[in-house]
């Protein structure tokens, strides 16, 4: 490695009782990428968060030059010389390009207090052709850009003013072919210049070819750091997880049939500007897969079985006719919804663990209309310990627990209500390896207790592995069906998503 | 040396903070608070606060607060927010007083029924159309209060005078009591109380948990209406007629009570039934205080006005504020 240029000495943070950070102790060399690669909750953005003033940091410091960098927030960490290009967007609706790029620095551009509106534009319309994105008007508003120029934008925001550091986080997921090399072409030449790039992706392929090391961290902690060109994906994914992934992640049977007795019949089932017309059957003990583009609908499809979708028409009818069309009703029939917003629509969270793992069932715990704190406790607790939540007690407030966990807490309560038919939207999204695995085994368990899930996600993988059918749907509508096939490809679905 | 013992000092403070936000003690500060001001007050008038006389005198303004305090617990236990009490309590007042020469039983009923219909009206043009119900409650505080200038705009609407003869100490008594148990054991022993913390702490996941949300918003509403306009009977035999003035400002009576007995502003899951006895005590204790140490009313208000907004300051949750409805 060449000369150092940023320490990072025992650097920790918590959120609540989370331990975001423990204790990373890292250096980065002058005029390299360095890549920084871990699972979700891993604390990489907390990391990189910290040094850039958007987290402050709980303890431990970050040393630039070997000068302690001490900074309150974005603006002060770019005076310092270190700059981010943000995860999520970055930029601000309502102001123009050049006000975003220049945003928190437009004294350059004021003179007797009054800001020079056209040498601000002037300048930025400079900067966007050096970079190579003369297509963009300074002066326009951000908002008339669709979410990949806005994100070219924020490079030029982050790097025109040549930072000596400059962090990437997880903006390639953002961008197509096209807007990936740019970025990749302006990550070489501002390396080549001297300056240092710390460069967060989950996209291992990615990482390995453009960084020069790539450092791991796992449950906040630093577990390595090795040199790209000798790196390889394996031994990556080993270092991020801490143990060898087993092929046995997802359900390994093929070709079982699954019964033939319908538990669920879903028939023209339309939600305005959501979904149309969608029919299909569910039966027991099957995992059925919803896949597609984000907006295809298939979110809708879930809240519409559930009966909390606004002005559905159409029918969703049980096996032993009843029909459901609202969410007590639903719940009285066994049937079970975790949202993909968890947080709001999933799960209270500001409410204690008891109180939202019972809530679902809090008809039949009560005696005669009245509840027993006791047997509350002892319900919640029997629920939450069977698939092992991490708390203090079920009294604990769930907006303190991980992303994991505040899901954990979701299945103890509808399996708590022993529901038939689980309608399961996004159920591993933005959760931990081990926790996915958790979710996964306990699919394959209620699978084999009879139980039927529906399985709504925007992961293909996850669709191939755990489903025994899945329904591709675009625009609204259902576009394809798929039994489950071990040749199944992820090409075979994306081309009936697109 | 002395990094380390910032780092050890910023972890005992930690440490606090978090014993603060999260343990019982949370739950007996306002207790503590009861204890104190009772302890000042005793010290500042020469303890004649605790003289059986006084101790009347604040009991005596207890009942209507307390059983008022306790409907609109429910409310902002969901997260809402009832400025009308004060107009319910006017026009119930008045409708027990008209009835109040037929029977009393009868006028009772139909206060209560008179306070439920106001609070329904809230409940619906809150679930029916959003709308805030803080801002559903300013207009219908409006809108009866100036009904009940009207109706005793040529003179106070005279109950039959016999009623002031229930004014009995023990009947009160018995009566809040009452009224604090049977609530208490529905909000503690029944799914409602749940249920309600549960629309307080994320109205839309309780909604997800099968909680009918919007018929409970709206039974809420209406059970606030009736419980004080059954508060109205004590305020009708204590007074025996009504005047254009009844109920007034009792609304941010109540809102000061609850807030100072420990309600967070916002509902949810952090709520105590406790939470109404003290903080009406206190509220209580601190009026006739003030009166006794001879404040004049404007300085009294600008004291109890003050005292709110730092309770308000000191324990409000930042980030549950968006939930206020």
């Amino acid at each position: 490695m060449g000369e150092t240029i940023l320490v990072a000495e025992n650097i920790c943070k918590s959120f609540g009782i989370t331990k975001a950070v423990r204790d990373v102790s890292m250096t980065f060399a002058r005029g390299e990428i360095h890549g920084l690669i871990g699972e979700n909750g891993s604390g990489k953005s907390t990391f990189v968060s910290m040094l850039c003033g958007i987290h402050s940091i709980d303890s431990g410091r970050f040393l630039l030059n070997g000068e302690e960098l001490h900074v309150k927030n974005q603006v002060e960490a770019n005076d310092k010389g270190v700059s981010i290009i943000v995860q999520e967007m970055g930029t601000l609706s309502g102001l123009t390009v050049a006000e975003n790029i220049f945003l928190g620095r437009e004294d350059r551009f004021v003179k007797y207090g009054i800001k020079n509106t056209t040498a601000m534009n002037r300048e930025a319309a400079r900067l966007l052709d050096k970079y190579g994105f003369g297509h963009i008007d300074a002066a326009a508003m951000i908002d008339h850009y669709h979410f990949e120029d806005r994100k070219l934008i924020e490079i030029v925001k982050a790097t025109y003013f040549d930072p000596q550091i400059v962090v990437i986080d997880e903006t390639t997921t953002a961008l197509s072919q096209n807007g990936r090399e740019e970025l990749y072409k302006h990550m070489k030449r501002i390396r080549d210049e001297g300056k240092t790039i710390i460069f967060i992706s989950h996209d291992l392929t990615e990482v390995i070819e453009f960084t020069d090391n790539i450092s791991v961290l796992r449950d906040g902690s630093y577990i390595d750091t090795v040199k790209s060109s000798d790196a390889s994906e394996d031994e990556l994914k080993r270092l991020m997880v801490g143990r060898e992934i087993a092929s046995k992640y997802y359900r390994t049977d093929y070709g079982e049939p699954v019964s033939g007795e319908t538990v669920l019949s879903v028939q023209g089932v339309s939600v305005p500007e959501r979904i149309n017309g969608i029919s299909f059957e569910l039966y027991k003990g099957e995992i059925l897969g919803f896949g597609g583009l984000s907006e295809c609908g298939m979110h809708e499809v879930g809240k519409a079985i559930f009966g909390a979708s606004y002005d559905r028409t159409g029918s969703v009818t049980l096996a032993d006719g009843t029909k459901i069309d609202s969410i007590p009703t639903a719940i009285r029939h066994s049937i079970a919804y975790a949202s993909k917003d968890r947080d709001n629509e999933s799960i209270i969270i500001y409410d204690s663990i008891r109180d939202n793992i019972i809530l679902p069932s809090i008809n039949d715990l009560a005696e005669k209309r009245i509840l027993r704190k006791k047997k509350l406790n002892e319900f919640a607790n029997r629920y939450a310990k069977l698939i092992s939540v991490k708390m203090t007690g079920v009294d604990q407030f769930v907006s303190n627990l991980s992303g994991g966990n505040k899901q954990k807490v979701v299945l103890a309560r509808w399996i708590g209500r022993d529901s038939d038919i689980i309608v399961l939207d996004s159920p591993t999204r933005g959760i931990d390896v081990k926790v996915k695995a958790d979710i996964y085994a306990l699919m394959s368990e209620l699978k084999a207790k009879g139980k039927s899930i529906i399985m709504i996600s925007e992961e293909i993988q996850e669709l191939l592995g755990m489903c025994d059918r899945i329904i591709i749907m675009k625009n609204g509508v259902i576009n394809g069906e798929f039994k489950r096939d071990e040749r199944l490809s992820e090409e075979d679905l994306i081309a009936k998503m697109v | 040396m002395t990094e380390k013992t910032i780092v050890e000092e910023k972890i005992t403070l930690m440490k606090v903070k978090h014993i603060l936000s999260n343990s019982r003690l949370r739950d007996l500060l306002p207790l503590f608070g009861l204890i104190i001001i009772v302890a000042v007050f005793a010290v500042m008038t020469d303890m004649s606060i605790i003289e059986a006389r006084s101790i009347n005198l604040i009991l005596s303004q207890v009942y209507v607060l307390m059983i008022a305090s306790t409907g609109v617990f429910l409310v902002m236990t969901i997260g809402g927010l009832d400025f009308s009490q004060g107009s319910i309590l006017g026009i119930s007042s008045i409708v027990i007083s008209y009835l109040s020469f037929y029977s009393i039983p009868l006028a009772v009923i139909a206060g209560i029924l008179a306070g439920a219909l106001i609070g329904a009206c809230n409940g619906f043009f809150h679930v029916k159309f959003k709308i805030p119900s803080f801002i559903v409650t300013i207009c219908t505080m409006y809108l009866f209060r100036g009904l009940c200038a009207y109706m005793t705009t040529d003179a106070p609407v005279a109950a039959k005078i016999t009623i002031t003869e229930l004014n009995l100490t023990w009947l009160k008594i018995s009566l809040t009591v009452a009224v604090l148990l049977i609530v208490y054991f529905i909000f503690t022993f029944t799914k409602l109380g749940t249920c309600l913390k549960a629309i307080g702490a994320g109205e839309t996941a309780a909604r997800f948990s099968g909680i009918r949300t919007n018929l409970t918003k709206f039974l809420i509403f209406t059970a606030a209406g009736a419980i004080t306009g059954f508060a109205a009977f004590l305020n009708v035999i204590k007074v025996g007629s009504i005047t254009a003035t009844a109920g007034n400002q009792l609304e941010t009576m109540i809102l000061i009570a609850l807030v100072l007995g420990g309600l967070p502003i916002s509902g949810g899951a952090r709520v105590r039934f406790s939470n109404i006895v003290i903080g009406t005590l206190i509220y209580c204790v601190l009026n006739n205080g003030l009166v006794m140490l001879g404040y004049d009313t404007a300085i009294q208000q600008f004291i109890k006005g003050t005292i709110f907004l730092i309770v308000v300051a000191l324990t409000i949750d930042k980030k549950s504020l968006h939930i206020i409805k």
